[in-house]
């Protein structure tokens, strides 16, 4: 592990932190030589492993629970409508 | 335009017509959500999606057919919020981001956040708690976790889209999910779950 290169490590040099990797992986941006290191440092990096857990759940109860309902269609039709006129 | 910065298009009405009902109106959901998460009310919700759609068609020909569209109108609905809506109802939330930088790295703060709620605690959370615990925080921060978690915006569009660098929004993400799990955690804890 400690002989891999790490791809995280910006072009000035600086090291990441666990907390920096872990964003980009859950925010599916990570390269996939990123994806593939971060694994690999989960498997020795119990905080990492159960930041990773938690973070996912919440992302997952967001996208679930906060994006619920379709917008009014009285609003719909008001917009539509107006802009037909216009047109 | 303060919308984009591409060079005017030349659009037909009938190409306007399309862009508007092809491109721009499938979002009309995630806009109403964008809308009424932002302002917390869902009469203000349709008045600013309503004039935000008046916006996009009045300034179409700043729109480049075939680029992103959900991130040009949310950047619209973003600054007609700011611009309009913040301004009429109160003063803009002011948010420490010298702190944001200070706490993006304290790993040590991300620990204790993370041992204090666990996994199994939300999962026992219906909906409710996770819904207000969003609507709590500071809207500025707020707006990162929409869009990031519940619209799936890349880095680079939310840059756009707020006007702030990349690494101003992974900063300010960071920081917003600290304060969200700050606040489940509370939840967790009047739930009964203890700490580990």
């Amino acid at each position: 592990m400690s002989n891999l290169p790490n791809p995280f490590i910006s072009p000035s040099g600086k090291k990441p932190n666990c907390m920096e990797m872990l964003q980009l992986i859950l925010d599916g941006q990570a390269t996939a030589d990123q994806s593939e290191y971060f694994k690999t440092h989960m498997d020795h990096c119990m905080p990492c492993f159960k930041s990773y857990q938690l973070d996912m759940s919440i992302k997952e109860l967001l996208r679930t629970k906060c994006c619920g309902g379709d917008a009014p269609s009285e609003l719909v039709n008001k917009i539509k409508s107006q802009i037909a006129q216009n047109i | 335009m303060e919308i984009e910065d591409a060079p005017n298009q030349h659009y037909s009405d009938l190409e306007k017509g399309e862009i508007f009902n092809n491109e721009f109106l499938p979002h009309i959901h995630s806009m109403y959500n964008f809308g009424y998460r932002l302002t917390l009310d869902r009469d203000d919700a349709k008045d600013l999606v309503q004039d935000t759609y008046f916006k996009a068609f009045r300034f179409i020909e700043s729109f480049q057919r075939g680029t992103n569209a959900k991130a040009w109108l949310f950047r619209i609905l973003k600054n007609s919020f700011i611009n309009d809506y913040r301004k009429k109802v109160k003063e803009p939330n002011k948010v420490d981001y010298q702190e944001v930088e200070t706490y993006y790295n304290s790993e040590d703060v991300d620990r204790q956040i993370t041992q204090d709620l666990r996994v199994d605690a939300l999962k026992d959370m219906i909906g409710d708690e996770i819904s207000n615990a969003l609507n709590a925080l500071d809207v500025d921060f707020r707006t990162v976790i929409i869009l990031c978690d519940l619209e799936g915006f890349k880095y680079e569009e939310m840059a756009k889209i707020l006007d702030i660098p990349i690494g101003t929004v992974r900063s300010r993400l960071h920081r917003a999910r600290q304060l969200l799990k700050e606040k489940l955690s509370e939840y967790a804890k009047s739930m009964g779950y203890k700490n580990t």
